[in-house]
């Protein structure tokens, strides 16, 4: 090492303190200086990031700090103690008289004797507050398997789950002890977690009378801090395969204690050290040292959407994104990229985690934003892995079976304390995925009493409990996935879809989008089944997708991103809608086997889809596509449950085509339909392009219409 | 390179040392090699080059523990149970002018007092234990050579160990009174074995008699990985490490000095695995063990499709003699045991072919499985039994789990080396009421029958582990506890007795499953053809089938092309799968 000179760095610390602004122009840590002096608060947080962004930087300053943070602890601690300005305010009354006596009657004495170490009054024990560093937030943050032996008394940053805390302890920092010979105090500064007393007079007086002085140690003018130990271990995701996953101890004193409790995932940043051995195990502390992290800051990993912090990379990369014209497909595509097909139920299921803002009006009703999804299929349609995919990817989703794992099932349950015998409530599933997405596996098979209360969930999104004296309501804001087989284990196709669907219409009504996948027969899909079959087992992997997907990550921040947005309807599209709404209304009155129930719900779903539409978007505003591509996910959900009675009613899709034209046109009492017009229309009616362009060449041949040569508008020749 | 001045053998340390100051005075400097090997490795590479070497390095195990010195070179066979993580030692320092190295040690040779010249690296600490379920047939293969003398120490450990345990309980006792911190630990400790129990002090034994309360049948070890990249050693691998075994008579002391003062939380390994308990071993080399490792004499055969018939061909007899005389169960079982999961795509574990008999009571299972077990368990080196019962599936741990406590993985019946073979006898099941364990257990082997995969219950998350792990259950009806690959109706003719068989042909048996099964396989591209119209002709026919049972079908074919030791589906194979299958609905059919 070279020279190194503290007291220069002192000299730095002091000119960083004191001159440093933050973006506002404020002295940011003169100001915390002022705060503390008026016992406000205890913790001094220096950001090295400001350090990093102050104007006179010293690159080996700020090297020195990073690799020696705890010296540099004391050094900027006595630079605080040299600018710590006056107390502005009134001090409160219990602010210890001891210290403010000490420091009267200390001066006098003290000097007389300052060459002995022991007698010298350590600055920690007038020091009422904490210097901390805190480590930049750029870039990732280490995981405990990457901290080797190399980054020994460096300042580290580390990302774990907390496992194990221990109660918050006194540890003695300084022991203050008096003599009963010579009545002197005598302090002595505790580094370690064990210390050996004195028991013998070390002052000149006792000395030289050789009076061997006994001390008694002052408990009440010790100085201690609160501390707490702590265990983490690395999260699931950091662990390489086929490893167990590593944990690390952690030291947290002072204003860091209580901050972490088991379970939390944290970042951590603080200094990596050995534990210096004490006592018996000092014998071969020689060869073996235990490592602890001496914590520095505590930050808490938020994993909620709202709280999602991008980063640099991030942002750009969804700039990019976003100027992707195809990013919808892109994206649909990209959720269970190894399940094949289901473009549509990809695509709402991308829509289910982007999701509607929630609206409350003024008079408190809550509309919900989440969309509702139920899937229904045969049995082995892959429907349990698309659910286990969508938890993946939400930052926030718990899985679970509609039979439910615990006593406490999806709802909440009131339960007895073992230990204290009071009636604590625990919540489920829904409550627990409060705030983002719940997905229920075997939906169908619910027990009653959850069944029940889902309803209350999936519209008002709170789960009310009065059970045992406890009456009270909680928050389940989440968008529900649903998987449910059909109701005689298989889908019967000689029965109708009510018959098949076994869940009460009251409850479908609350699904915005119900899909039915089904494992129809036919050669094209089972040679396609068999290839795959045979190339896994050929080649040993899947085979290539034709595109690659994106990383979950992105899709995360992605979606987190358009999260924030919160669309509007225009106006001029109020109507639009309100005609939709009343066509499907009429649609239905008309046709004498009803298949759903087009309510005032259906319009809100519609909304809801066109908003989450506008989100991905990155709009401010719901445009017309998204309101179409609304209605088409819904017709598109339609049809996979009545496929099979659009067939039967004996139109095939190019006549159906023409007559959905037709009545368009005679509705707006026109000769003329645009191409875009047109199109819009079938593809609401779950149509596409391709059916729309051979329908137009085969009734321009039997002269019907006239197709425009470039644009393909429509005229239709009155016969 | 000339002849070592130090015997690798019994003083491997000194050999570590020679190459250092080697090292050492080719000038460079401890602090650039990072805890990196400095030529040591070499040094006993190519002393372990020669075959003979490598017989002469003793095995640790239960009986030649008590006759091995420390600080000799001792191999370990076993299954890396648990990681401790990693441990920071002072690897090298400065010893007046020149510099000492501790690598590969647990305490210094040198006294050694703290200078700023030290370099501090890292080893990683792995736990060890013999390889559950290993068969009775592939212990008897390192017999100890040196067991001289071994009858009367093997006596005096007897009595003194009973004084132990008197002294234990006494000691206990006294901790359980006086200080709430031991009680605390006490608590804290709950494995089954006793090997887990805080230790006791011991006088001064000889050296040689350390490690006396190593139990009977399994010893578990302490592994110090040094210079090796961390993606190579895997849980649940079973490696063979060849060190230097140590033993730190000051900390056996240190076990009992749990300290009470810093009330820090006992993870302390010391604390946790006395090393009077479990041997410390540092590692110089390792190698992972493939089956072949474990068979006796290895008879070097080349892949020969004449021999290898002949094998098959009577190993296939005697499964049938075995079964009652049902050949197409002998069949599914011969393909059974060939089976391991080659690859996994996704979430589909392809290879696997996990076996499903049904139709066997309780009293036939007492005649048929038990027999069948046997046998498996004298062809495959590893091999486990799980009869399935509702109190112990309301009560067993199946998977591991962590333990923050102890801050050790509590190991589960599941957690097995790959390869392994598990028989699962549903028949002792009962109808009754499973709570929220016996649920998850449940759930855990349905996981394990359809993807290979065991979660691992670290409290806060759970941690998925691939698993190769071949499964058997014995069944009335068809298990739903276990959904299967394969369910057969069992139709045993007759109850005879089947020959014992001769040494040589069990040999030749284990030899050909462990062979044949790591044959590589391919689909040529017109028999490609061939399987995809079979397979969309079959699905016309019959609308239940799906991906699962094509992609059985391609499993049972390359086992059965395998079984023929040749390496690509022939048109015979494929019919003869499509047979198998066909009789076996046929059965199915007549339930």
């Amino acid at each position: 090492m070279k020279n190194l000179d503290f007291d220069a760095d002192k000299v730095l610390a002091k000119e960083f303190l004191s001159n440093f602004t933050d973006v506002n122009g404020e002295p940011k840590y003169m100001n915390i200086l002022q705060e503390v002096a008026n016992y406000k608060i205890r913790a001094i947080q220096i950001d090295l990031e400001d350090l990093d962004n102050y104007k006179d930087k010293d690159e080996e300053f700020f090297r020195r700090i990073t690799e020696n943070t705890r010296r540099y602890i004391g050094i900027f601690a006595s630079a605080v103690d040299e600018l710590l300005p006056a107390p502005a305010e009134d001090i409160p009354d219990d602010i210890p008289i001891l210290m403010t006596q000490r420091a009267d009657n200390g001066n006098g004495i003290e000097n007389a004797d300052a060459t002995n170490p022991l007698k010298k009054m350590p600055p920690e024990i007038k020091r009422y507050y904490e210097v901390y560093f805190k480590a930049i937030s750029k870039g990732r943050a280490f995981t405990i398997r990457e901290v080797k032996a190399s980054y020994i008394g460096k300042l580290v940053r580390i990302s774990g789950i907390v496992t194990r805390c221990s109660d918050v302890k006194p540890l003695m920092q300084v022991a203050v002890y008096t003599c009963e010979e010579c009545g002197f105090e005598i302090y002595q500064e505790v580094t370690a977690r064990v210390f050996m007393p004195l028991f013998e007079c070390p002052t000149d007086r006792c000395k030289v009378n050789k009076t061997k002085g006994n001390l008694i140690l002052q408990l009440r003018a010790s100085k201690f801090l609160k501390f707490q130990e702590a265990k983490i271990q690395e999260l699931a995701e950091h662990v390489p395969k086929g490893h167990i996953p590593r944990s690390m101890t952690v030291h947290l004193r002072g204003e860091l204690t209580r901050k972490v409790a088991p379970g939390d995932v944290v970042e951590l940043s603080g200094i990596f050290l050995p534990v210096p051995y004490t006592g018996f195990r000092a014998l071969r502390a020689g060869l073996v040292a235990d490592t602890y992290l001496e914590a520095m800051s505590v930050t808490h990993f938020k994993k909620k959407y709202e709280d999602y912090e991008l980063g640099e990379e991030e942002e750009e990369q969804i700039a990019r994104l976003a100027e992707d014209g195809d990013i919808y497909n892109k994206l649909a595509r990209s959720l269970a990229p190894e399940i094949y097909g289901h473009e549509d139920i990809k695509k709402a299921l991308l829509l289910l985690l982007v999701g509607a803002p929630h609206r409350k009006l003024k008079d408190g009703m809550k509309i919900r934003g989440d969309l509702h999804i139920c899937l229904m299929g045969d049995p082995g349609v892959a429907k349990s892995q698309l659910l286990k995919h969508i938890i993946n990817v939400a930052p926030r989703g718990v899985y679970t079976t509609g039979k439910g794992s615990s006593g406490v099932g999806l709802t909440a349950a009131v339960q007895k304390d073992p230990v204290t015998n009071e009636m604590v409530l625990e919540g489920g599933a829904l409550v627990l995925a409060d705030m983002g997405i719940c997905a229920i596996d075997e939906f169908d098979k619910m027990d009653e009493s959850d069944r029940t209360a889902i309803h209350e969930v999936m519209e008002q999104q709170t789960v009310s409990i009065a059970k045992a004296g406890i009456t009270t309501s909680l928050n389940a804001r989440t968008a529900i996935l649903a998987a449910a087989n059909p109701a005689w284990g298989r889908y019967d196709l000689r029965r109708t879809p009510a018959e098949n669907i076994n869940l009460p219409p009251a409850l479908l009504s609350r699904f915005d989008l119900l899909w039915l996948i089904l494992d129809r027969a036919d050669m094209d899909s089972d040679l396609e089944m068999a290839r795959h079959v045979v190339y896994v087992h050929q080649k040993r992997e899947s085979p290539a997708l034709g595109f690659t997907p994106l990383e979950p990550s992105v899709l995360r921040a992605y979606i987190s991103a358009a999260r924030r947005l919160s669309p509007y309807v225009p106006r001029e599209l109020e109507e639009y809608i309100a005609t939709a709404y009343s066509s499907i209304r009429q649609e239905e009155a008309r046709s004498n086997t009803p298949h759903s129930y087009t309510t005032v719900r259906t319009l809100l779903s519609i909304l809801r889809i066109s908003a989450a539409l506008a989100r991905l978007r990155f709009s401010e505003t719901v445009a017309q596509s998204d309101v179409d591509e609304a209605l088409r996910l819904m017709q598109m959900s339609k049809f996979s449950l009545y496929a099979d009675d659009r067939q039967k009613s004996g139109l095939d899709a190019i006549s159906d085509i023409y007559s959905i034209l037709r009545d368009e046109a005679a509705r707006t009492n026109k000769m003329d339909l645009s191409y875009a017009h047109a199109l819009n229309w079938i593809s609401r009616k779950g149509y596409s392009e391709a059916q729309l362009k051979e329908c137009l060449e085969e009734y321009a041949a039997l002269n019907v219409w006239q197709i425009h040569p470039h644009t393909f508008d429509i005229r239709f020749i009155d016969a | 390179m000339g002849g070592p001045p130090y015997d690798c053998l019994s003083n491997p340390l000194g050999a570590v040392r020679f190459a250092f100051e080697k090292a050492m005075a080719s000038g460079s400097h401890p602090s650039a090699f990072g805890g990196k090997d400095w030529g040591a490795l070499d040094l006993f590479r190519h002393f372990l080059s020669e075959q003979s070497a490598l017989s002469q390095v003793p095995i640790l195990n239960p009986q030649t523990i008590r006759l091995v010195q420390p600080n000799t070179l001792v191999r370990y066979r076993g299954m890396i149970q648990d990681m401790l993580g990693n441990e920071f030692y002072v690897g090298a320092y400065k010893d007046g002018s020149s510099w000492r190295t501790n690598k590969f040690a647990d305490v210094s040779q040198f006294p050694m007092c703290s200078s700023p010249d030290m370099c501090v690296w890292e080893r990683r600490l792995l736990y060890c234990v013999p390889v559950p379920g290993q068969s009775s047939w592939t212990k008897s293969s390192y017999q100890p050579q040196l067991n001289q003398g071994m009858e009367s120490s093997s006596q005096k450990k007897e009595k003194r160990r009973r004084l132990d345990v008197e002294d234990m309980d006494r000691i206990t006792d006294d901790e359980l009174e006086t200080s709430p911190s031991a009680k605390k630990m006490r608590e804290g400790d709950c494995f089954p074995s006793s090997e887990f129990r805080a230790s006791v002090p011991e006088g001064n034994f000889p050296r040689t008699c350390t490690f006396l309360d190593v139990d009977k049948d399994s010893l578990p070890c302490l592994v110090k990985i040094y210079d090796s990249p961390e993606s190579e050693l895997k849980l649940n691998d079973i490696f063979e490490f060849i060190g230097v075994l140590t033993f730190d008579s000051e900390s056996e002391a240190a076990t009992n000095d749990y300290d009470e003062v810093s009330n820090s939380f006992s993870d302390d390994e010391l604390v946790q695995l006395p090393p009077n308990k479990v041997p410390r071993l540092h590692c110089l080399i390792h190698r992972k063990l493939a089956v072949h490792d474990f068979l006796q004499s290895s008879p070097i055969l080349e892949v020969n499709p004449h021999i290898v018939k002949e094998i098959r061909e009577a190993l296939l007899r005697h499964l049938t003699a075995v079964l009652g005389d049902d050949g197409i169960a002998a069949h599914f079982v011969l393909l059974h045991l060939l089976s391991r999961v080659h690859n996994r795509v996704d979430d589909v574990a392809v290879g696997k072919l996990s076996l499903n008999l049904i139709g066997l009571s309780k009293e036939s299972v007492s005649v048929f499985g038990t027999r069948l077990s046997n046998v498996v368990e004298s062809l495959l080196p590893f091999t486990h039994c799980l009869p399935l019962k509702l109190e112990d599936l309301n009560a067993a741990s199946l998977a591991p789990k962590k333990d923050y406590q102890i801050n050790r993985l509590r190991p589960g019946v599941l957690q097995i080396p790959e390869g392994s073979h598990l028989v699962i006898d549903e028949t002792q099941l009962k109808a009754g009421s499973l709570d929220a364990v016996g649920v998850e257990n449940a759930r855990l082997l349905k996981n394990l029958t359809e993807f290979q995969k065991v979660e691992y219950d670290f409290q806060y998350y759970k941690l998925e582990m691939a698993a190769d792990i071949q499964l058997l259950i014995f069944s009335d009806g068809k298990s739903n506890i276990l959904p299967a690959d394969i369910v057969i109706p069992f139709q045993p003719s007759s109850v005879g007795s089947y020959k014992e068989v001769a040494t040589e042909a069990l040999e030749a048996w284990r030899w050909y499953l462990a062979t044949v099964r790591s044959l590589p396989h391919s689909i040529e591209s017109d028999m490609q053809k061939v399987v995809e119209d079979d397979m969309v002709a079959a699905r016309q026919a019959d609308q239940s089938l799906g991906s699962q049972d094509f992609s059985r079908w391609l499993t049972m074919g390359r086992l059965m092309s395998s079984s023929f030791g040749e390496t690509s589906l022939s048109m015979e194979h494929w019919q003869m799968v499509k047979e198998l299958e066909r009789l076996r609905r046929e059965r199915l059919k007549l339930k």
